[in-house]
């Protein structure tokens, strides 16, 4: 199993105003394997290990959430826009097929 | 023993060879490899100038690079736990490298600049990592860390991302030279199925398209490893990128960090002197 999975990194500009639409950058470390893949020594299928569901909370309250499939690469990035109108905790949350959970929270702080 | 069996098939195999050449089987194949396996250095010109190349780049692949970038690299991550990797202590002598190095190993600032280099004790070439190994087992009493391990290259990425925006400065001067001059064999060494060289693709027809990939000038080819490679979908050192290439090659790969490849790695290396180090990379 390789080593770090579940890290994440989020970026977001370094200032923000109040109303203004920021985009957020995620990177998360995970090996998406797909199951279709054999292992060349054991000649045995490597078994699916994916993440499938990602959710963005903004202040408590759901505003996005995204069904993963196999065909997304490993250590997917992903970036979204969002209307900063409000102080509030912004919470994104991955788990995979086999029930690991990873999530981070940022503050996001407009001026 | 060995000797005398060698002996006994040069007697045996060149009147053979002679006469292979001088009859009709194959005669410009032989011939060919007569002339390409000494250690003659093959005279290529190179097929443009770097700012012609670098044209074609921008052409060819645009601001790809650019947003590569922007979107962050994963090779990233390796740092935080490269940092805590050299405050750790491991081995029987009850050492970090911090503990030799200063908090976080910070007086190694530059280290990897000079790298790699002449090591007396090695009777050649010293790379980086090895470096680092060496001093894991004689300093720390540590097993050494294997290869392309995670640890391994966590703990290579961070010391060397100190040195980071530092001029690769690498000398050839004295015991170095031989070893050198070995490195710069290798790569005018056509070898494989293929009867390719390094320096066939990277000097003569570098800008030139390889299947649908621009293939690259051997400048700015050292000062970014260990790098995250898209293709790989991970973090590989130099050494795997020489194993990756020879494999295109359809030539012998040898083990890490054996007497070839650190050969091979102080001619890029040097090659590459005054290019700005930048740890992590991160290519296609």
């Amino acid at each position: 199993m390789p080593q770090g999975i579940g890290k994440i990194k989020i970026r977001l500009p370094r200032t923000v105003r109040k109303g203004q639409v920021i985009a957020v950058k995620t990177l998360i470390l995970h090996p998406m394997e797909t199951g279709l893949r054999t292992d060349k020594k054991t000649k045995k299928k490597i078994p699916a290990y994916y993440i499938n569901d990602v959710s963005i909370y903004y202040g408590g309250q759901l505003i996005t959430h995204e069904d993963w499939t196999i065909a997304v690469s490993a250590n997917p990035f992903m970036s979204f826009y969002l209307k900063a109108d409000k102080e509030a905790p912004l919470k994104i949350v991955w788990k995979d097929n086999k029930g690991g959970v990873y999530q981070k929270t940022v503050q996001i702080t407009p001026r | 023993m060995y000797k005398k069996i060698s002996i006994l098939l040069k007697t045996l195999v060149l009147p053979a060879a002679v006469m292979l050449v001088t009859g009709t089987l194959g005669v410009g194949t032989w011939a060919q490899a007569a002339t390409q396996s000494g250690n003659k250095i093959e005279k290529l010109t190179p097929s443009m100038s770097y700012a012609e190349y670098q044209k074609r780049y921008e052409k060819y692949y645009g601001d790809f690079t650019a947003q590569m970038a922007e979107e962050g690299n994963p090779a990233e991550f390796l740092l935080d736990d490269g940092k805590d990797l050299a405050n750790k202590v491991v081995g029987s002598k009850g050492k970090s490298c911090a503990s030799c190095h200063g908090k976080d190993a910070l007086q190694l600032k530059g280290a990897a600049t000079t790298f790699p280099k002449y090591n007396a004790e090695l009777k050649g070439i010293m790379t980086f990592p090895l470096q680092i190994n060496t001093c894991r087992e004689k300093q720390m009493g540590a097993k050494p860390l294997k290869y392309e391990s995670y640890d391994q290259l966590a703990l290579t990425m961070y010391i060397k991302s100190l040195s980071n925006g530092m001029p690769i400065k690498v000398s050839i001067d004295g015991p170095a030279r031989p070893f050198y001059e070995k490195g710069q064999v290798a790569y005018y060494k056509r070898q494989g199925q293929l009867n390719f060289s390094c320096a066939i693709c990277h000097v003569q027809y570098a800008g030139y398209k390889a299947r649908s990939n621009l293939i690259s000038n051997n400048k700015h080819h050292a000062d970014h490893w260990p790098c995250y490679r898209l293709k790989w979908g991970k973090t590989g050192s130099l050494q795997r990128r020489f194993r990756g290439c020879l494999k295109n090659m359809r030539a012998k790969k040898p083990p890490f960090q054996s007497e070839e490849l650190r050969n091979m790695e102080l001619y890029l290396t040097y090659l590459n002197n005054g290019d700005l180090i930048q740890v992590p990379g991160m290519r296609m």
